[in-house]
């Protein structure tokens, strides 16, 4: 393959979704219609195909990367563009670098899209935004795709923002409900706080190194050795902020559960699959930074574990579907961030954390994307309706919806063998390593037992959805009419071939090590050669897994009084857990009310200072015009008089200065 | 001699005087006009009067320019009269007063000022047409009035 084939395909990943969204966006309303979907498929088609050539083989024969210190670097492919911006010594190109990490999550972001474009196309059926909505997919494609293929933070960062356009565009598609409108706000209110966090450690980045290339900052190790302590310490602080802001992380992750606004596929894609996992990326793309912060890293865990139970106790309690799994995505990219931190215990776990985290992102994209697009199809079965409370016993009305959840909540819950197993293993697993660590052996202790527990919890809520949604008595509400119809063959599709993934990726990927062994060939990590399977661990999240779920049984099914009886015994730990501890009611009281006060004061100022001036300058003119405006009265007469008497004295003083 | 350039002066200033009064105090547009032209006529007179008085015939060559001057603009005031009065059905100049301060009273306003347009009609002392032919339609009878 020659180099120029090599760009073309390297470009070619982010441009399909590109081209796709501008056709969308130009013909979509008028010629495309209800067929706008078409170029969506084929973007993602093409890129989808691109990223798996990048991966299987492009990459294996790229050179390597350069670092000036001599630094491990894996096999990269390099697409220069143009440059960008230069001002001073900034220099900023539009170059496209792709390394091993990020054909991984290519083929994740490009594949789960394809799939969601399809499920869509039936899902917004006769929906009057159509061609709006496979605009905005194509759109978010073409972002994330950039996001990931960047080579330098700036065009990160560009990206960084533009999947949070996008992804506020999708909440807010349906723009005309006040909930909509709102959840899109939030969303985008509250990732502002995580992104001034990204381009403040950005700018802090260019002051410390001077350069803003990945390649280079990463690969100069003698640079990244002598910058100063406290400094990097404060960058990461600062990226990490980022992170929690788009990946959802405690006290920021309110935004996401009201996210669920949006249509199904947009959750599905948007927000359980990619680009909430963007965050996670960002930590692990920039391992070489963090390696050299264990502080932070600490802290990285700590704010995973947090999360991780805050999200699970709420998830328990929760009555709507979507919200359910919206808090078990925050609770599982709270285990990914747990797993990211464990490298504070040692810097020989900081490989196996990196690949645990990763790991965990990319099989959770295909069994929650499952999960979601599922949850739609019941949600379209049944009008739109997705309260768990007036649905019951659709097993047998939406065989294959109910057969493609129950392999996501399985592979959610981490029943063995399937994918959430492998990867929830090896996070256990670095946890129990790093508790074993004389550092920080107590505190990752601490973090492993939550993280046990959250398993568990992951395991109950999960199969408390699944059986309250597709066991007990059959009822259907009435929006959904007398026949609730399953999947169309559009949308069984995507979920079938989701729920193949789901079941086999980890298997498939895991324990061979072929994962771990393609994604440690990037700059910042050692490959790891002695993989080995950790019996003891697996024993234990088997148990938690089947105890979860047996609880979930027990609870929902054997006997249904009891989770009533509980709630009503326990009714303030209830509360506590059904309003997700409250934290919306907190941000308002510490927060937006502040700001809402702040705000009245603004009007008051600028009511009554700011208009008073306006207006005080606005009076002069009026002012100095009151006595001469009298002569203005429409006599044409007058005027003439006026005009009269004007010459008349003109010339009097004319002749008078002349004789004189 | 001089006592006729004064007495030539004096009707010339008289005259003046009478078109400035003229057009002061009347509110019809002809009677306006004809002010004005008085204006210009003693004006003209005036001329006159200092070229006999200087033996010179540029006060003559003056007056004949002004002559021709004058009657470009007599026909160019009629016509715009003519407008104005097939737009209002009066001569009475107060009825354009639009671009007066909206809030002042004018001292015009009171007594008989124009009649409102609407109360008017507007074929009253035109001349009438022989019965017979198509029957114009309003605009174009206006028109052709």
């Amino acid at each position: 393959m020659s180099e120029a084939t090599k760009q073309l395909i390297l470009w070619l990943i982010p441009a399909a979704p590109l081209a796709s969204a501008i056709v969308t966006a130009l013909l979509g309303p008028k010629l495309l219609r209800y067929k706008s979907h078409l170029p969506c498929w084929t973007a993602m088609a093409v890129s989808f195909v691109c990223s798996l050539t990048l991966l299987f083989s492009i990459l294996p024969s790229a050179g390597t990367a350069e670092g000036s210190g001599g630094a491990a670097g894996g096999p990269q492919a390099v697409a220069v563009g143009y440059e960008w911006l230069k001002v001073g010594t900034i220099a900023v190109n539009i170059d496209l670098r792709a390394d091993s990490m990020t054909a991984i999550m290519l083929c994740m972001v490009t594949g789960v899209s394809l799939l969601v474009a399809m499920f869509g196309s039936g899902y917004m059926h006769h929906d009057p935004g159509y061609p709006r909505f496979f605009a905005a997919v194509s759109l978010f494609v073409f972002s994330m795709t950039m996001l990931v293929l960047a080579g330098s933070f700036p065009l990160l960062f560009v990206f960084w923002e533009a999947v949070g356009l996008c992804s506020y565009l999708l909440i807010g598609f349906w723009f005309h409900k006040p909930a909509a409108a709102a959840a899109a706000k939030k969303a985008f209110v509250v990732n502002r706080i995580g992104d001034f966090g990204l381009i403040m450690g950005i700018f802090l980045i260019w002051q410390t190194f001077h350069t803003l290339n990945f390649t280079e900052i990463f690969g100069n190790t003698q640079a990244l050795a002598d910058a100063d302590p406290a400094r990097i310490k404060l960058i990461c602080f600062c990226l990490f902020l980022g992170a929690m802001g788009k990946s959802a992380q405690f006290p920021l992750q309110v935004w996401l559960p009201d996210a669920m606004e949006g249509p199904t596929p947009v959750s599905a894609l948007i927000h359980a699959a990619t680009m909430v996992t963007a965050g996670v990326y960002l930590v692990a793309r920039c391992t070489p930074l963090f390696v050299l912060a264990p502080d932070v890293q600490l802290v990285i865990s700590g704010i995973g574990a947090a999360t991780a139970a805050i999200a699970g106790i709420t998830a328990v309690t929760q009555t709507d579907l979507k919200r359910v799994l919206a808090y078990s995505t925050v609770s599982q990219l709270g285990f990914m961030f747990m797993a990211m931190g464990c490298g504070a215990a040692g810097a020989e776990l900081v490989t196996p954390a990196v690949t645990a985290g990763m790991f965990h992102l990319f099989t959770h994209a295909f069994f929650k994307a499952l999960l979601f697009l599922a949850a739609g199809s019941v949600m379209h079965a049944m009008g739109d309706v997705i309260d768990m409370r007036r649905f019951s016993g659709l097993r047998h009305a939406l065989p294959i919806t109910h057969w493609t959840f129950l392999v996501g909540a399985a592979a959610l819950a981490g029943v063995p063998l399937l994918a959430g197993f492998w990867s929830k293993d090896d996070i256990l697993a670095v946890l129990g390593e790093a508790s074993r660590s004389e550092a920080h052996g107590t505190y990752f202790r601490i973090i492993q037992l939550i993280a046990t527990g959250t398993a568990l919890l992951t395991a109950f809520y999960t199969f408390r959805a699944y059986f309250m949604t597709f066991w007990g008595p059959e009822k259907f509400p009435e929006e959904a009419g007398h026949h609730p119809h399953d999947a169309s063959t559009v949308m069984a599709i995507p979920l079938g071939i989701l729920a193949v993934c789901a079941a086999l990726i980890g298997l498939i990927v895991g324990p061979t090590h072929l994962f771990a062994g393609t994604l440690q060939k990037i700059q910042g990590l050692t490959p790891v050669e002695n993989h080995h399977l950790h019996w003891g661990v697996m024993a234990v999240s088997s148990v938690i897994a089947i105890s979860g779920i047996a609880g979930a049984w027990f609870f929902y099914i054997a006997s249904p009084g009891i989770p009533v009886a509980l709630a009503k015994a326990l009714q303030p730990l209830y509360q506590l857990s059904s309003r997700a501890f409250f934290l919306d009611e907190i941000f308002c009281v510490l927060i937006v009310a502040p700001l809402t006060g702040l705000a009245s004061l603004c009007v008051v100022f600028d009511r009554f200072v700011i208009d008073g001036i306006v207006d005080g300058v606005g009076a002069i003119p009026k002012l100095i015009s009151a006595a001469p405006r009298q002569l203005h009265n429409g006599v044409t007469s007058s005027y003439a008089g006026v005009m009269w008497l004007g010459v008349v004295v003109a010339v009097v003083t004319v002749l008078s200065f002349f004789q004189s | 001699m001089s006592g006729d350039v004064e007495r030539f002066l004096v009707v010339g200033a008289g005259l003046f005087v009478l078109g400035v009064v003229g057009f002061l105090t009347r509110r019809n547009l002809i009677m306006m006009i004809l002010s004005a032209e008085m204006m210009l006529h003693g004006v003209s007179l005036t001329l006159v009067t200092f070229g006999r008085m200087h033996g010179t015939s540029e006060g003559q060559a003056f007056t004949i320019f002004t002559l021709t001057v004058a009657a470009c603009e007599a026909g160019l005031a009629l016509a715009l009269v003519l407008n104005l009065y097939r737009k209002s059905h009066s001569l009475d100049i107060q009825l354009w007063s639009r671009l007066r301060e909206p809030d002042l009273q004018s001292p015009a306003d009171e007594g008989s000022g124009g009649t409102p347009l609407t109360e008017r009609d507007p074929y009253k002392g035109l001349p009438k047409l022989t019965p017979a032919g198509r029957m114009p339609s309003d605009s174009e009878a206006v028109r052709n009035s």
